[in-house]
């Protein structure tokens, strides 16, 4: 779809050829020889120490707001070196808490629709074939056949009207307190996400068992009787991971950019928490770039470095799975 | 056409039908099961007994969903998609279609400059392979689709109205210079993609021996490139392009609300977020047949290129 680049489904432009017999290490080897993928794997973890470490590092609280006109809409200087917003909030602060919260949605969309959903079922689908296969594919050909983004706003937009309810709700009857709201509001985006955030990885993992089934070891395994789990996760695993992997870190900017995409829109995380889609959405529009260009430069420079880290990334490691199926020439 | 193929464009748009079904089955009870009484919201809070009566009659809205679900699909028979709630007076088709036409002029502009620049992007890419050039070429358009359209959409935005000032930003039409600037901030980022498929395309072809045999036989590179290289690496583009052309009907919610473009987009975000259970509905329909059909001719298209398809199909 030409019309929002940024949306889940980047996994599906690479191919997945014949079965390649794993060795070693061989991948990390290649990938270090890769200056970009070097360069784009040391800004990531950058972006994530920075994000996991946001509130020993932020020199500010999250919400210090100054209203004074001189501190308002600094520029950069040796107090904030991200300078300040309308509020008078530092601006490397919000960053770092935005890194946060991205890094943190990410990984709950990996761990539940990618690892959980898309390996558990592309394994499901390419081991046990049948009707259940069926069944898998033609629900993700229903999934992938929707508008992507504007359900994913129904469905947000759907459970607003809730927030509220299930945040007091959480206030009384745990320990979360005043963060229950985020964490509702979290569970929000992650419930539109992950519908759509399992395919990609479905289809290369059933491709990828569908061709490792055909092997000389899988039906002499099979013959000696190993069980099924023993099957899936001595044999059939450790063949699928790589490729996976590769699935996810092409998906990944797709993914975190489904959160930004959200919130600016003002239906994700929005304040008081941090997150770089209300954080743009803060500082965006061609007035204020042309007054205050730094705002969006700071707002947004992260958070796309990290999408282009990840894609870069993720190319690089097509490239060298590529080049290895493609030794002969 | 050949008995095999018929009978494979049969299966696959029978195949459709039921897809289509259960997606506006699903979509449709995620739509009334939401609060709210539609006649209320169709009519306002003050309104005549007949006026509700005939929207009962044609909708069903007093009986139950399942009965609601059948009598839409009898009024979607006859082309009608039901009431906008959001716009009073307009029925839903009213809405959509003149909106759906001026974002399908935009996408398609837009669509056209993605591949006419990713296509040659990919194919030079493919060929500077081994050198600096190839990676250098790739992260500019990689870097450019690291950048969310909203935040696109501002700096081009700034450079061509404030900076240049080579054109303002308020809608004129389709067919004004005005939109040049949402045309680009829609097609550029998309040629990273394109540019990748093709290289990737284009790198294995370049290795297939008739490449070689090509070369061998002496003729000029620029031959081998154009006839042999090129013409059978965008086999597979056949896919890539099937696939984006239910998009460009969609519009792009975040270009059509910063430059003001009356489109589709911009509708189904004010839709969603209004409700507008009719227009959401036609909306999601909309989008999925076109997505699905565009499957069906991609297939179609294939077995008409590429005969082990057909083969495969006689065979299953």
């Amino acid at each position: 779809m030409v019309s929002e680049p940024g949306v889940l489904g980047a996994a599906e432009l690479f191919p997945t050829g014949d079965f390649v017999q794993p060795k070693r290490f061989r991948t990390a080897r290649d990938l270090l020889r890769k200056k970009v993928a070097m360069i784009a794997i040391s800004y990531l973890l950058l972006f994530y120490v920075c994000g996991i470490f946001a509130p020993v590092i932020a020199p500010y609280g999250l919400n210090d707001q100054q209203l004074t006109v001189q501190d308002r809409l600094q520029s950069p200087t040796s107090e904030h070196i991200f300078g300040t917003d309308r509020l008078g909030r530092d601006l490397f602060t919000r960053v770092l808490y935005s890194a946060r919260t991205t890094i943190v949605f990410t990984i709950v969309i990996t761990l539940s629709g990618g690892l959980f959903l898309g390996l558990g079922l592309g394994l499901l689908a390419g081991y046990r074939g049948g009707w259940i296969d069926t069944v898998i594919n033609r629900i993700g050909e229903i999934l992938s056949g929707m508008p992507t983004l504007l359900l994913m706003i129904a469905i947000t937009a759907a459970f607003r009207a809730r927030i509220n309810t299930w945040s007091f709700w959480l206030e009384d009857h745990t320990f979360l307190g005043e963060d229950s709201k985020t964490l509702v509001k979290f569970g929000i985006i992650s419930l539109a996400t992950v519908p759509f955030a399992w395919l990609g990885s479905c289809r290369i993992v059933r491709s990828q068992v569908l061709a490792i089934r055909e092997q000389a070891y899988v039906t002499a395994a099979e013959s000696m009787g190993a069980s099924t789990p023993r099957m899936l996760f001595r044999h059939v695993l450790p063949g699928v991971l790589p490729l996976f992997l590769v699935g996810l870190s092409s998906g990944m900017a797709s993914i975190a950019g489904a959160e930004v995409a959200l919130s600016y829109l003002g239906l994700g995380i929005d304040e008081p928490a941090a997150s770089f889609g209300n954080l743009i959405g803060d500082v965006n529009g061609t007035r204020l770039f042309n007054d205050y260009p730094y705002l969006l430069i700071v707002g947004a420079g992260p958070v796309i470095l990290f999408f282009f880290s990840w894609n870069l990334l993720g190319d690089a490691l097509v490239d060298v799975f590529d080049r290895r199926q493609n030794a002969r020439h | 056409m050949s008995p095999g193929l018929t009978g494979y464009i049969v299966r696959r748009v029978l195949w459709a039908i039921p897809v289509l079904f259960l997606i506006s089955i699903i979509v449709f009870f995620m739509m009334r099961l939401a609060p709210g009484d539609p006649v209320d919201s169709i009519l306002g809070s003050r309104y005549q007994e007949d006026q509700a009566r005939v929207l009962k009659e044609k909708y069903g809205y007093d009986k139950p969903v399942y009965i609601q679900y059948v009598k839409y699909m009898q009024n979607l028979a006859h082309g009608d998609l039901g009431v906008s709630t959001r716009h009073r007076d307009f029925t839903a088709s009213e809405v959509i279609w003149p909106k759906v036409w001026i974002s399908s002029q935009i996408g398609f502009i837009a669509l056209l400059i993605t591949f006419g620049l990713g296509i040659p992007v990919g194919i030079y890419a493919a060929l500077a392979r081994g050198t600096f050039i190839d990676p250098l070429t790739i992260s500019f358009w990689l870097a450019l689709e690291a950048i969310p359209v909203y935040v696109l959409s501002t700096l081009a935005a700034w450079l061509f109205a404030v900076k240049l000032g080579l054109v303002d930003l308020g809608y004129r039409g389709v067919w004004s210079p005005n939109m040049i600037v949402p045309i680009m901030v829609m097609s550029l980022p998309g040629v990273a993609g394109v540019a990748r498929f093709m290289r990737a395309s284009v790198i294995s072809v370049i290795g297939e021996d008739y490449i070689r045999t090509a070369r061998a036989k002496g003729l000029k590179e620029h031959t081998v490139i154009i006839t042999h290289i090129t013409r059978n690496a965008l086999l597979p583009m056949v896919t890539v392009i099937g696939l984006s052309l239910p998009g460009i009907a969609g519009g792009s919610i975040f270009i059509e609300t910063s430059f003001g473009i009356p489109g589709i987009a911009r509708e189904s975000l004010a839709a969603v977020l209004a409700p507008d259970y009719d227009v959401i509905l036609a909306l999601v329909l909309f989008g999925s047949a076109l997505f699905v059909f565009g499957n069906v001719a991609i297939d179609i298209i294939y077995g008409f290129i590429d005969p082990r398809v057909r083969v495969g199909a006689t065979r299953g």
